[in-house]
């Protein structure tokens, strides 16, 4: 036995085999089965103490539809993706056009810009929820001195989201400019001196050199950074909690708390789970084709 | 390159360090005013008018979070969740990808094209039959249970594969005509040349297991397994408008160790963010 497996790593085409065995395994135990597994428990009733399961059809899907709890759940998703994405890309790609030099400034810049990417979200959470507090929180207590009285931001049903999208661009930015920074560095300096030599102003080859070259860094933040705010939900946990009012409930808060807090029905969150799927797949098929599958060679 | 000095190149100049300028104190504050917070006395978080500084200061707001919740477990499975996991997927992942990048066999584009797949299925997706799947093996609530579904991602391959991709052809041609076997030219010529991908796939793996909310959260119900993360987000959904002090203290020890981190290895971290940005 000992002297069969001894042949294979003598052999590059099955020692290969030995090399990829591991991962294939962790993959298949814990991608897909799970994948699978949310497939059909999203087409049953099942409670986590397994007091019912059964098969349900399209039940779970049929009362998703019907659910207003659901539907704004998908709609503050979506305004969290539409407003966040952008507002990100922008701030990031202006930030790394202003930082991606090689001098002091630019570097010490870049050093602390991703200072927020490195801390963790609830760490965040619990900063910017003691900042904004309505009664002792430093920025209201700022924003009183210019006029701006009773601004409770997390607490407010019009503001919250508002927030968590602000609070979320606040930590996420220099990510994007990290990215963006590379792809400026990347690009040749010819291109500028040819510019310049041209009379081209510094706006218009912002505009006409650089937005161009960086297009498909571009495309890459946009779509991970879409797909990544379809799952949004550290953020929210650990400030509003969905509220007020559910102003704030994104699909996978609701999702967690549809499987894991009362009711405990896994058949129904399993559905809005291949639901959320759906939709990530859709955002996020075009992009993975190109930048991640082999080349034909 | 040189600067002309036009009027519309010192207006940008102008608006350009005002802007980085302001950024950098609407980064800066709060970072500030979280850690000065942690050292001021109770009183002075709540009084108004609030201060940045405070000027008592005392370490009062630790030993309250260290008596509140059980901060010294939640470090050490924090510790040996993130530690764990990262090194045994830069172990599988080197693996996996060392053999996408350089080896020939049957059915590998196949199996690669299949792991890639697994990657677009976000984790939130599955979570739910992970952690029936988990209590059935019965390794619910065990750091095995933690650490074994991160002991790959499909993502680490695809990092790793590329470093080992970009390395000289042939380099393995000399060593198996000196008579090393496969194992042998990984471990003793081909992983030692991809140590900065390992650094950032590593530090890659390492953040983000560290600050990880989810997946611990749903991974440990018993408060004896929670991470920092997990065990913060849930003290300050239970005392969200107490215990101020303590709170800002908890948020302090979660994010120190990896700031300490990034001061030394600044470069992998942004190498690591930059990499997933990188087109082949």
């Amino acid at each position: 036995m000992l002297k069969r497996i001894g042949a294979y790593w003598n052999k590059p085409s099955k020692a290969a085999y030995l090399f990829i065995l591991p991962s294939l395994i962790t993959l298949f135990l814990f991608a897909v089965i799970p994948l699978c597994g949310s497939i059909i428990i999203g087409f049953m009733d099942l409670d986590i103490y397994f007091s019912v399961s059964e098969f349900a059809g399209f039940n779970n899907f049929i009362k998703a539809v019907n659910d207003a709890r659901f539907w704004n759940a998908l709609k503050n998703t979506a305004v969290f993706a539409l407003v966040e994405v952008p507002i990100q890309i922008i701030i990031g790609l202006l930030v790394a056009n202003a930082v991606a030099s090689t001098s002091f400034f630019s570097k010490f810049s870049r050093t602390i810009f991703f200072l927020p990417v490195v801390c963790s979200m609830a760490a965040v959470g619990i900063m910017w929820n003691i900042l904004l507090d309505g009664t002792i929180g430093y920025v209201p207590y700022v924003l009183k001195k210019f006029g701006l009285e009773g601004m409770t931001f997390f607490r407010d049903p019009k503001m919250a989201m508002g927030t968590v999208i602000a609070m979320t661009a606040w930590k996420n930015f220099g990510y994007t400019m990290s990215i963006l920074v590379v792809g400026i560095q990347g690009i040749s300096t010819s291109y500028y001196e040819a510019a310049r030599i041209d009379g081209a102003s510094k706006v218009k080859q912002f505009f006409y050199i650089t937005i161009p070259c960086l297009a498909s860094n571009l495309g890459f933040c946009l779509i991970t950074n879409l797909i990544g705010s379809l799952q949004v939900f550290d953020q929210v946990y650990v400030t509003t909690q969905g509220g007020p009012q559910y102003k704030t409930e994104t699909l996978v808060q609701y999702i967690y708390k549809t499987a894991f807090s009362h009711p405990f029905n896994l058949g129904y969150a399993s559905s809005m789970s291949v639901l959320l799927l759906i939709f990530i797949l859709l955002l996020s098929f075009p992009i993975y084709k190109k930048v991640f599958m082999p080349k034909e060679s | 390159m040189k600067m002309k000095f036009t009027r519309e190149n010192i207006i940008l100049g102008l608006i350009k360090y005002i802007t980085l300028g302001l950024l950098i104190v609407l980064v800066l504050f709060p970072l500030v005013w979280l850690f000065a917070g942690a050292f001021k006395v109770e009183k002075q978080i709540l009084s108004y008018p609030p201060t940045i500084f405070g000027t008592k200061h005392t370490l009062k707001s630790f030993t309250r979070i260290f008596q509140s919740i059980p901060m010294g477990t939640y470090l050490k499975n924090t510790i040996i969740f993130s530690i764990g996991s990262t090194a045994l997927a830069l172990f599988f992942d080197s693996l996996a990808g060392y053999a996408f990048a350089r080896l020939r066999f049957r059915g590998k584009n196949f199996l690669f094209i299949a792991i890639l797949l697994t990657m677009m299925v976000p984790y939130q997706v599955m979570m739910i039959p992970l952690f029936l799947e988990t209590h059935f093996m019965g390794i619910l609530n065990t750091y095995r249970g933690l650490i074994l579904p991160k002991m790959t991602s499909a993502f680490g391959i695809f990092m790793i594969r590329s470093y080992f991709s970009q390395l000289p052809k042939d380099l393995e041609e000399a060593a198996r005509v000196d008579g090393l076997n496969e194992a042998g030219i990984f471990f003793k010529i081909m992983a030692p040349l991809v140590k900065p991908g390992m650094m950032t796939l590593g530090i890659f793996h390492l953040m983000n297991s560290w600050n990880d909310l989810l997946y611990p959260l749903m991974m440990t119900s018993d408060v004896k397994m929670r991470t920092l993360s997990a065990g913060l987000a849930l003290f300050v959904g239970e005392r969200a408008t107490t215990y101020y002090g303590p709170q800002l203290a908890g948020a302090v020890i979660s994010v120190v160790p990896l700031l300490i981190l990034y001061i030394f290895f600044q470069k992998y971290f942004v190498a690591s963010v930059a990499t997933s940005g990188i087109k082949e």
